[in-house]
């Protein structure tokens, strides 16, 4: 489109007069190449002032007035010598070729500008989309910005993880399959094949287009107008880099809920470890009471006292395991390496589950007679451990099988193995049995702890630089294997 | 010296309670105290024959009882003790304590633990040449030790270990009290790690069956006791 500035005009109209007034005044002294090189000067200086078609509009009048007033005879569009009608057809055609050059110079400067434009704009949508303190600010600003700028009803991007109140039902469908698609006016739904919204432009109302992060729809960008949306090759352009800032205001979005629900999990979870810790110790000391008098009952023959203090008993085993599991995420159980022997572990653990068993036989089976097995482990964690699955042992099997414990020594590594002929652990549930509060599916109600025991124990273990695992036992059963570090005294045998 | 009076130190009523009524039933006068400083005064004046000391009390450090009392007493000290708080245990121990029972304890064991440290040869008593529990007999003045009358033969720590187990039976002893005893002189460090080995060893030699020990017990964390005779007896 063209505009004319008859202003400008009118400026280059006085130039041209006053110019031929001038030149008319010394028309005797001049020769045709003075006229002819002022009035290409004035062609070109009107092309790069008015551009192409002032030029050309310059160039012929000026080979009018050259004809009418410069070549003789005057006052005539004829020419006398021929050869001056050479010297004003190259005239014509030098002016013509100058005002479409300088036009072609000024039409490159004017869009380079206008693309170094561009380019400053979306750099500075983008900064302040980015520095927008709130994630769905920023989203906002984004939205209103691509909708002002082509003027549309309405613009509204979508998170796929938040497609609720969406107005329109194939928005769904768009963050599946990550094609755009739009709505026309009548109503009807067309789908591209790609997420390109090119084949769609025209008749277009509605305009759903896909925002992807790598091969993830992370959002839909919904265009609403009330006339069918045509984009030129700018807005495309303009549309298609601000669907990268829509990509990233999107991931902004989730990413600052994320981090908001982290922070709002880590406080109840501190919240939770603090008052776990707070609870177990408070209920020790009513506990000590309630055993201490039902073992006064007790002594005096009543057996329903002695329920109380078993299950008092019981009790602090759970309140104990709590108390650890809070501990431990808090990190705050110590954990000693020192030289132990396994049989003062193995003791250890033969006392502490002495009471548990009632008339159960638990078989110990230790290295033949040799050198004292030594390992560098921490005593009473590793007690623990043992005491742990020796107790599950004996939870879960039939009354009269005996449960194993085994010692062995395998390179670097002690290896005690607790065996049980109870129903094992089914394959799918085996690697679930060492997470906190896992119980089998078919545990009894009353079946003792908070299914805290495995966890703790398989972290006690790692943390000692040990393993804990758990195989099927051959003949049905599950074997449970503590791997610990042995330590080599080769030096100490030798003083002793 | 028969168990007449005992003091407990704690400032729950129940737990109070509860030791009372344990001891009463075997005509033991039991005097309470609710606080640390009461505790003292109470010991200074009653003389009990045994102190039961809670740890947590609301004016002062259980440790600090401690060491008030055993400036000029010499009465068994039993410490009621949460679970998992061995540091505290073993410092009590060192501090002068002669055991400790875990909450929530079973009053038979608490009153068990009370007797065996009530019956353990007294502080200061003439040093015995001969010591004698179960089938074990030491004779210190000719270096000879006995199981069921077969000679044993010890290496001079293991020796001294048991010696020092052995005339402290029922008193639970601590790694660090059981180095300075048995390796006079020298630095707690390098040499108190291959205690345990050491003590393993000895098990083997005096026990039956070392991983069921009727004589060496070991209290996790914290140390080991010599059984007392009678525990030996009723253990067998």
């Amino acid at each position: 489109m063209i505009r004319i500035r008859w202003s400008h005009w009118g400026i280059w109209l006085v130039v041209f007069v006053l110019t031929t007034a001038a030149l008319l005044a010394v028309r005797s002294r001049l020769d045709k190449a003075h006229v002819a090189l002022l009035y290409l000067l004035l062609v070109l200086a009107a092309s790069v002032a008015g551009g192409r078609g002032l030029g050309l509009v310059v160039a012929g009048v000026a080979f009018l007035a050259f004809n009418w007033l410069f070549l003789e005879p005057y006052g005539t569009f004829t020419i006398a010598d021929p050869l001056d009608w050479l010297v004003l057809v190259t005239f014509l055609v030098v002016g013509g070729v100058a005002a479409q050059i300088v036009h072609l110079l000024r039409a490159e400067t004017a869009e380079a500008r206008q693309r170094t434009e561009e380019v400053d704009r979306l750099a500075s949508l983008g900064a302040r989309t980015l520095a927008h303190p709130r994630a769905a600010d920023a989203l906002a600003a984004l939205a209103d910005m691509i909708r002002s700028t082509l003027s549309l009803r309405e613009c509204r991007i979508r998170a796929t993880t938040d497609l609720g109140a969406s107005t329109d039902e194939i928005v769904p469908w768009v963050a599946q399959t990550g094609l755009a698609a739009a709505r026309l006016a009548d109503g009807t739904v067309r789908l591209a094949e790609s997420a390109d919204p090119d084949s769609l432009l025209g008749d277009a109302v509605t305009l759903l287009l896909p925002l992807s992060a790598g091969d993830t729809v992370v959002g839909v960008l919904e265009l609403v107008s009330d006339r069918p949306i045509a984009l030129d090759q700018k807005r495309r352009q303009f549309l298609a880099a601000l669907r990268y800032y829509a990509v990233l205001g999107v991931e902004r979005v989730r990413l600052e809920a994320e981090t908001a629900n982290v922070a709002a999990l880590q406080a109840a979870d501190r919240l939770k470890d603090a008052v776990l810790a707070a609870v177990s110790h408070d209920l020790r000391t009513p506990l000590t009471t309630i055993k201490a008098m039902a073992e006064a009952l007790a002594a005096d023959g009543d057996e329903r006292a002695e329920t109380i203090s078993v299950e008092a008993d019981r009790l602090n085993r759970l309140v104990a395991d709590l108390l650890d599991l809070s501990r431990l995420r808090a990190g705050g159980f110590p954990i000693r390496l020192e030289l132990n022997p396994v049989d003062e572990l193995v003791g250890a653990v033969l006392q502490r589950v002495a009471g548990i068993l009632g008339g159960r036989r638990l078989v110990v089976s230790l290295p033949a007679d040799g050198p004292l097995v030594v390992g560098r482990f921490d005593l009473g964690q590793s007690i623990r451990i043992l005491v742990n699955l020796v107790e599950n042992a004996h939870k879960y099997s039939p009354p009269d099988a005996p449960i194993e414990l085994t010692v062995t020594v395998d390179g670097g590594d002690i290896v005690m193995a607790v065996l049980d002929r109870g129903p094992g652990v089914p394959e799918s549930e085996q690697g679930r049995i060492f997470e906190p509060f896992y119980r089998p599916a078919d545990a009894l109600p009353d079946g003792g702890g908070a299914g805290l025991g495995l966890a703790i124990a398989r972290w006690l273990a790692e943390t000692q630089g040990g393993t804990l695992r758990y195989e099927p036992r051959a003949g049905g059963g599950s074997r449970f294997v503590l791997r610990l570090p042995a330590a080599r005294l080769d030096h100490l045998q030798e003083s002793l | 010296m028969p168990l007449e009076t005992v003091l407990i130190i704690d400032d729950e009523p129940q737990i109070r309670r509860a030791v009372r009524h344990a001891f009463e039933d075997d005509r033991i006068r039991v005097v309470e105290a609710a606080n640390g400083r009461d505790g003292v005064d109470r010991a200074a004046a009653e003389r009990p024959d045994l102190i039961i000391l809670d740890l947590g009390l609301p004016d002062l450090a259980g440790i600090e009882v401690c060491r008030e009392i055993r400036k000029w007493s010499d009465a068994p000290i039993v410490v009621l003790s949460a679970r998992d708080s061995d540091d505290e245990k073993v410092a009590l121990l060192d501090a002068g304590a002669d055991d400790y029972v875990t909450k929530p304890f079973s009053t038979p064991e608490l009153k068990a633990r009370a007797r065996a440290v009530h019956r353990r040869v007294p502080r200061g008593a003439s040093i015995e040449t001969r010591l004698a529990i179960g089938d074990i007999v030491m004779d210190l003045a000719a270096r000879v030790i006995t199981r069921q009358g077969e000679p044993v033969h010890l290496t001079p720590i293991e020796w001294e270990l048991c010696r020092v187990l052995m005339s402290h039976a029922g008193k639970t002893l601590t790694h660090r009290q059981l180095f300075r005893e048995v390796w006079t002189g020298r630095a707690f460090g390098d040499a108190q790690q291959y205690l345990r080995v050491y003590v393993g060893n000895l098990r083997r030699k005096l026990e039956t069956d070392p991983v069921r020990p009727k004589y060496i017990r070991t209290e996790p964390g914290v140390g080991y006791r010599f059984a007392t005779h009678g525990e030996v007896e009723s253990s067998s």
